[in-house]
Formats: C-alpha cells, sequence, structure tokens
C-alpha cells in the first residue's frame, strides 16, 4: 500500500520535473524558432515528418518547438498562478480558523460569496478589463480560485488552535501573528502542498481556458491553450496542429495531479 | 465625403474601413434550394434558394443599412434609379429608363419608366425618390447615407429644416426627376445607385414608423415575407416585378446563425447551395478537388487591405521608417497564408477600378533595404511598436505574419486584437493608434473614392485615420474631384497616388479576391466585383437534396 502511494508520487515528480527541464532548456531543445517561419507551409499547415516531428503550421512555424516553448508560459502561469492562489487562500483560512468567531463568520461568508460566481465567467471579466498580459493572467487567476484553498486551511487551523500544544504556547503569552506563523502553519503544511501540487492543474487549465477564449497571453508567445484555438480552424484539414498542444496539456495535468494525489494518499495511510 | 460602407455585417458605425475577409467569408453565405415550402406556405413544386448567414440582418430600411449583409437583401427588395449590372461597375437603367446630365455636371435628369409597382400594388413615381432622399438628409433619420445627398441644391436649408422639400430636387412631371447640384459631380449618378436612394412608398414608412425595417415595401423582385429575429428571413417572389419573367425562383430563405465552418458542413450535406465563406483551411483542399473546383466562382473585389502608420506619431512621422515598413511586409507570404485570395497591392487603388494605373511600382519585399533605412532613421532594438487590429480569427494571423516579417529586420511588433466598433473608434482619434490594420471597399468606381475619402486633409477625424497630409496631394484631389474629362480626370488621380506612395502612410497589403461555392444545380450566378451578389437571375435545376 505504502510503496505504491509512493510510486504514484514519484512518477508525478518525475513528470513534473521533466516538464520544468523542458521548460528550462527550452532554447535548447527546441530545433527551431518559435515564432519564425522555418517552412513554406503558408496556409497549409503541413503534416508530421522527419524534419518536423510534429508538422508545421499556417504560418510555416514549427510546432514542436512551440510545444516546447509553450510550456515556459504555462508553467510559468501554472506556478505563478498558483503560488498566489495559496498565498490568498492561506491567509484567509488561516486567519480564519485561528481566531473564529466573527473574524471566521465574516471571511467564510465571502469565501462563500466568491464560490458562487463561476470562476472561468469571472476570470474573463477580469482580463477583459485588465487586458490581457502575464501579469494580468497571473493576478485574474490567483484571484478567481483561493476559496477551495481557505476552506481547507480553515478546517485544519480550526482543529489546530485547540490542540495543546498552541494552548501552551498561548500559556506563555506568544502573540496571535507568533502563534499562527510558529505553531499553526507549519502543521498545516503538507495539507497547504498537497493542494499547491493539485491546484496548479487546475490553474494549467484554466490558463488554457483563458487562451482558448482568446483572452491569454498575447501571440506570438507560444502557448499550448492558444495553439488550440488557433487550430480549430483548421481541425478537419490539420488535426495535429491540436492534438499536441493537447496532449502536452494532459501531460502536465496528469503530472501535477499524480504528485498531489501521491502525497496526500501517503499523508492519509 | 461619402463612406464606404462596413463590408462585413458588423454594422461598423460610420466609415467603411472594412475587413475583408471576415467579408467574404462570411457576407455570401449560403444559399439553398427546396422543392417544398418548409411549412412557409409555399406552393409544393416551389423553387426556393436557401441562404444561410453567420450574423442577423441589421435593417431592411434602405435609409439606414450601410453595411453588405443590409445591403444584399435591401437591393433585392428595392429599386433605385440606376443599378449596377449583375457582373460589372457600369450604371444600368433599374427605374429610369434614361437619364442625361449637364456638361458641367451640376444638372442630372431622370426619366423613370411607368410599369413599376411597389409590391403593395401602388406605382413607383418621382416623388417615392424624392421622398426617400429627403427622408436620408432628414436629422431625425440619423442616416449613414446623408453625406452623399449633401450637395444638392437645397439640402442644407431642408437639413436645418427651413423648407419642406429640397429645392434642388424637382418633379416636373410623376416620371421625371430633376437634381439641382451646388458644384458640378461628375459622380453624381453612382450614387443615386446606392440603397439610400430607393424608391420607398410613404404610406408603409407612414404607417411602421420604426418598424418600417420589419415590414419592408419595395419594387424590387423580392418582397419580404418573413423575418424572425436572429432565425431566418424568407424573401418570396414579388408579382407587381416591372421585369417580366423574373426572378426565376420563388423564395429565398436566408438561416441565420450559421458560420463558415457549420456552412461547409451544411454545402458538402446538400443542404446549402451557394457559400459564400469557404473556411480557409478547406480552401486548399477545395482547390485540389477537380470536383468541388469547378463549382467555384472568383472575383477580384474593388477594395485594399492596408497596414496604416500614424503620421502624427514618431517615429512614423518620418517617411523613412514608413517605407522600411513597405518593403519589410512580406505581401506574398499574406497572400499565401490566405490560399491565394488576393493580389498584391502596389499602391491605393485596386486593379479593376478605373484610372488604377498598372505601371506603379509599389514596393518590393526587401528586408536588406527596410534594415539600412531604420539604421538610418536611427531605429533601435528597443522600438516596440503597437499594431492594432480587428479580433478575429483570419486578421490575428495576417498581424501574426507581418509580427513575424518585421521581427526579422529586428522590430519586436505587439499586437491587440480589439473589437470592430471600438478599433474604428480609436483609429479615428488623433496621435492614438500608431499602426493599424484595416481596409476599404469602393461604393462607387472612381479614384475620389479612395484617395479623396481615405487621403486627403479633409478627411482627418473621418476617414484619413493615419493623418497622412500633403498639401500637393489635397490640390491634385481638389482639381480631380469636379473634373468630367476621365482621361485628365484620371491622370491627376494617378499624379496624386505616385506621391501617395512614395510618401508611404500605408503599408499597401493586397486586394482580396472572394470566392463563393455553388450546387452544380444552380446556375445563373454572377459575382459582382463591387456590390453583394444579386439573385433574380439565378435559377435551379431538378435535384434530390
Amino acid at each position: 500500500m505504502k510503496r505504491r502511494a509512493g510510486t504514484m508520487e514519484l512518477v508525478g515528480g518525475a513528470m513534473v520535473l521533466s516538464l520544468l527541464a523542458v521548460a528550462l532548456f527550452a532554447p535548447w531543445l527546441a530545433p527551431h524558432n518559435p515564432i519564425r517561419a522555418v517552412a513554406p507551409t503558408f496556409g497549409n499547415p503541413a503534416p508530421p515528418s522527419w524534419a518536423f516531428p510534429m508538422g508545421t503550421d499556417e504560418l510555416g512555424r514549427d510546432v514542436l518547438s512551440r510545444v516546447i516553448y509553450g510550456a515556459r508560459i504555462s508553467l510559468t502561469v501554472g506556478v505563478a498562478a498558483m503560488a498566489i492562489t495559496m498565498t490568498i487562500g492561506v491567509a484567509i483560512g488561516l486567519v480564519a480558523g485561528f481566531f473564529g468567531g466573527k473574524v471566521d463568520f465574516a471571511l467564510m461568508r465571502f469565501t462563500d460569496v466568491m464560490l458562487t460566481l463561476p470562476g472561468l465567467l469571472l476570470a474573463m471579466a477580469f482580463v477583459s478589463v485588465l487586458r490581457p498580459s502575464l501579469l494580468s493572467i497571473l493576478l485574474v487567476i490567483g484571484i478567481v480560485s483561493w476559496t477551495g484553498v481557505a476552506r481547507v486551511v480553515r478546517a485544519e487551523s480550526l482543529s489546530m488552535a485547540q490542540r495543546d500544544f498552541v494552548l501552551a504556547a498561548r500559556a506563555l503569552g506568544a502573540s496571535s501573528p507568533r502563534l499562527i506563523i510558529r505553531h499553526v502553519l507549519p502543521n498545516v503544511m503538507p495539507i497547504i502542498i498537497v493542494m499547491a501540487a493539485l491546484g496548479t492543474s487546475g490553474t494549467l487549465l484554466l490558463d488554457a481556458s483563458l487562451s482558448f477564449l482568446g483572452l491569454g497571453v498575447p501571440p506570438p508567445t507560444p502557448s499550448w491553450g492558444r495553439m488550440i484555438e488557433q487550430a480549430t480552424m483548421y481541425f478537419r484539414v490539420a488535426p495535429w496542429l491540436a492534438t499536441f498542444p493537447g496532449l502536452a496539456i494532459f501531460y502536465a495535468v496528469l503530472a501535477f495531479n499524480l504528485l498531489g494525489y501521491g502525497v496526500l494518499r501517503r499523508r492519509s495511510m | 465625403m461619402k463612406r464606404a460602407r462596413s463590408r462585413h455585417a458588423r454594422r461598423s458605425g460610420v466609415g467603411a474601413a472594412i475587413w475583408m475577409l471576415a467579408a467574404a467569408a462570411m457576407l455570401l453565405a449560403v444559399s439553398g434550394c427546396s422543392r417544398e415550402g418548409d411549412g412557409l406556405g409555399l406552393p409544393k413544386g416551389s423553387s426556393v434558394l436557401r441562404l444561410a448567414d453567420a450574423d442577423d440582418v441589421p435593417t431592411l430600411d434602405p435609409a439606414v443599412g450601410y453595411d453588405t449583409l443590409s445591403w444584399s437583401f435591401e437591393q433585392e427588395i428595392f429599386d433605385t434609379l440606376v443599378r449596377y449590372g449583375d457582373a460589372d461597375i457600369e450604371l444600368h437603367p433599374d427605374i429610369a429608363l434614361s437619364w442625361q446630365s449637364s456638361p458641367d455636371a451640376t444638372v442630372f435628369t431622370f426619366h423613370l419608366r411607368k410599369d413599376a409597382r411597389f409590391s403593395n400594388g401602388h406605382p413607383v413615381t418621382a416623388r417615392d425618390f424624392r421622398y426617400e432622399i429627403e427622408r436620408v438628409l432628414s436629422p431625425a433619420t440619423r442616416s449613414k447615407g446623408i453625406e452623399y445627398f449633401r450637395s444638392i441644391a437645397g439640402a442644407g436649408d431642408f437639413i436645418a429644416g427651413r423648407t419642406r422639400h429640397v429645392a434642388g430636387i424637382i418633379i416636373p412631371d410623376p416620371y421625371t426627376l430633376v437634381f439641382h447640384l451646388t458644384a458640378p459631380d461628375p459622380l453624381f449618378a453612382h450614387k443615386l445607385a446606392v440603397p439610400f436612394a430607393a424608391a420607398v412608398p410613404r404610406d408603409a414608412v407612414e404607417r411602421w414608423g420604426r418598424d418600417f425595417s420589419r415590414h419592408v415595401v419595395g419594387s424590387g423582385p423580392f418582397m419580404l415575407k418573413q423575418w424572425i429575429g436572429g432565425e431566418r428571413i424568407v424573401l418570396v417572389k414579388n408579382p407587381w416585378y416591372f421585369v417580366k419573367g423574373l426572378p426565376r425562383i420563388d423564395a429565398i430563405v436566408d438561416q441565420i446563425g450559421v458560420g463558415p465552418e457549420l456552412g461547409w458542413l451544411k454545402f458538402e450535406a446538400g443542404q446549402i447551395d451557394i457559400l459564400g465563406g469557404i473556411p480557409p483551411a478547406e480552401f486548399p483542399y477545395v482547390m485540389r478537388t477537380p470536383r468541388l473546383r469547378r463549382l467555384t466562382l472568383s472575383q477580384t473585389t474593388i477594395s485594399t487591405m492596408y497596414l496604416g502608420m500614424n503620421c502624427q506619431m514618431a517615429p512614423f512621422n518620418d517617411v523613412r521608417v514608413r517605407r522600411a515598413f513597405n518593403y519589410a511586409v512580406n505581401k506574398q507570404k499574406l497572400i499565401a497564408v490566405l490560399n491565394g485570395r488576393g493580389v498584391v497591392a502596389r499602391g491605393v487603388m485596386p486593379p479593376n477600378l478605373p484610372g488604377y494605373d498598372p505601371n506603379l511600382r509599389g514596393y518590393a519585399y526587401d528586408p536588406a533595404r527596410a534594415r539600412r533605412l531604420l539604421e538610418e532613421a536611427k531605429i533601435g532594438p528597443d522600438f516596440h511598436p503597437t499594431l492594432w487590429l480587428r479580433a478575429d480569427p483570419t486578421t490575428v494571423i495576417l498581424a501574426e505574419s507581418i509580427q513575424q516579417d518585421l521581427e526579422l529586420v529586428g522590430i519586436h511588433l505587439d499586437l491587440k486584437p480589439v473589437a470592430w466598433g471600438p478599433l474604428l473608434e480609436a483609429i479615428r482619434q488623433p496621435r492614438n493608434v500608431e499602426l493599424f490594420l484595416s481596409g476599404w471597399e469602393a461604393d462607387f468606381p472612381d479614384p475620389e473614392n479612395f484617395l479623396g475619402v481615405l487621403l486627403s486633409k479633409q478627411q482627418w477625424g473621418g476617414n484619413n485615420d493615419t493623418f497622412y497630409s500633403n498639401p500637393r496631394v489635397d490640390e491634385l484631389l481638389a482639381q480631380a474631384a469636379p473634373m468630367t474629362n476621365l482621361k485628365k480626370r484620371y491622370a491627376l488621380y494617378d499624379q496624386a497616388e505616385k506621391i501617395i506612395v512614395a510618401d508611404a502612410p500605408w503599408v499597401f497589403l493586397f486586394h482580396p479576391v472572394s470566392y463563393v461555392i455553388r450546387q452544380p444545380w444552380v446556375h445563373g450566378l454572377v459575382l459582382n466585383p463591387m456590390r453583394p451578389t444579386r439573385f433574380e437571375r439565378v435559377w435551379l435545376s431538378p435535384h434530390h437534396e
């Protein structure tokens, strides 16, 4: 049992690491410049071949190189947006759970209100107002997806706040911020890590959705969601244009999910 | 002066910049034929042409409509004094059997036919034309066609409410119509070939008021039978139409909400007879397949797509930078991206516009020369201009192609796709947008409709969105406009165009070629380079659905 959970985690971890490596070493791994035309397939995308294993698109760009560079945008957005999500969610969850009472009530009702708003629609509204850019995408994804984290962290810290070691620290005169940061936070950390891994796959998908709707990072920066969006026009004649970025999203989401569930499963062993 | 309409169904507000492909892509949409009435109350065996469009028709009121989709229906329902041929851009008689202009082009006389009737049975007379032109001029209508008729004597007084009728429109008898103009205008008869100048029955307009668009009555080959917003429009044969034997089909059913991809599937399934917007991705397949290729029709449109550079904003106030952009953009590649559906532009005017100069050289693709010019102008690698464009997939692909080309000469271009309306608003503000993609389609076949409307100083804040100005060009345009001798007229416009091309306020991109595909049982279909397709001569041979 224990070993299986470890396998899941390991595989997920290895997949995440491979993604990181691809993103980091993209300029060395990509056979071509992802923006330039490398084959004269204008208006007539070419299928995979030895020279271009994933084919070339309607502007003569190498799809493989674009998928490789796309990992950079997707991972940056996935990880950075997750950091923002976690910061907001963990802060609200900790404060609500630790203080309880009116503070808890107010923060949780606010969270409930946020939960009633459909994430994708809210994100679309924000991006339209802020104009699409890397930074605005990060902020928007962070702002719409912290609610789940806040609820889980609140539940954990609620029980932590009642534990003897917290009471003992309080009796010794520790201030509330100190109690939260030194005593409660470290004990809810494992669940935060799990939430972060699972949430990253969620933000990856949200980013892809926004890009697909034309609200992602502006062109020519290759992003998987936008690649699929542009490929829809050619879907019947050049399905590979959509397939490869689609597989890339699938791989990335699977990687973070395996990692997250792996950690979760071992924790609950 | 006159503004070309937006080619695409998006009602463009004023002005006519058109982003054409979208235009070509959706405009003609589809038509089909059915032998039963589809529950429309048509007798069994009726020949029905089914059309489909992505967007609903903005309006059917000819005083209001100023986009291709509205015009394509308005020209089936209404008649004008004169009209263009089905496939040409010459003026032909419509309700007017003959017409004359005074030698100085200030007085125009039209003699009307006596057998034309509205679909309610009332005869069409000169009063119906005056009524419509006065509706357009009346500020209450807020018509975008007002510019067409401002040059009629007394129009100003009428607009200001000082007179009941326009003094310069005289009706000596019910079948004669005389226009007096304030200044010579050799093109005036062309301005009466737009739907703004169609005959409209006063009683029907007064009965329905603002709702006239939904209850239009005209004298054209078809009449409106049903219009369910967002769903379909049905036109049926007008039994009173003055040309005997036309239209050859009994009805047109236009299905709304069918985009290019769905349209293609429906065409392949035989549910649609004529498809205007072959999706770009399917286009190469159609051309490779002889069976399908034979079913296509194509036509170079009288329009020009361009990348505008704001001549009042640095560094585009430097002609070297503007020329560098012209050398840097690979226009052949743009046409390849469009699967050959375009002709490289060498100047402002499209090849089939009268007055076009085939010897104009324009700018070849020469990145090395572009780099030299940019160096001379001291443009460094930190220059990041932003290109505004309409947010539709084809336009974005074209913009990305331009972005690739500029990257090769060291310019990193940012793209800003926005909706059509806001784009037109933004480029009209001075010193606001440095680069934009736009286009223009002729309202009538004369160089004035391009050079004067798009590049004279008079049009700053109107249609001259690059805020280009050259006193010599303005002088030539003013000289040419009233000239009736065509040879001299075109020579002056030619001189003006050469200066404009040298000044390079635009990157001259291409002239779109529109393609239509129809089923083998559709006959008599021809395309017009400047106007939507007419259907009254189309007929359908027997076929299975």
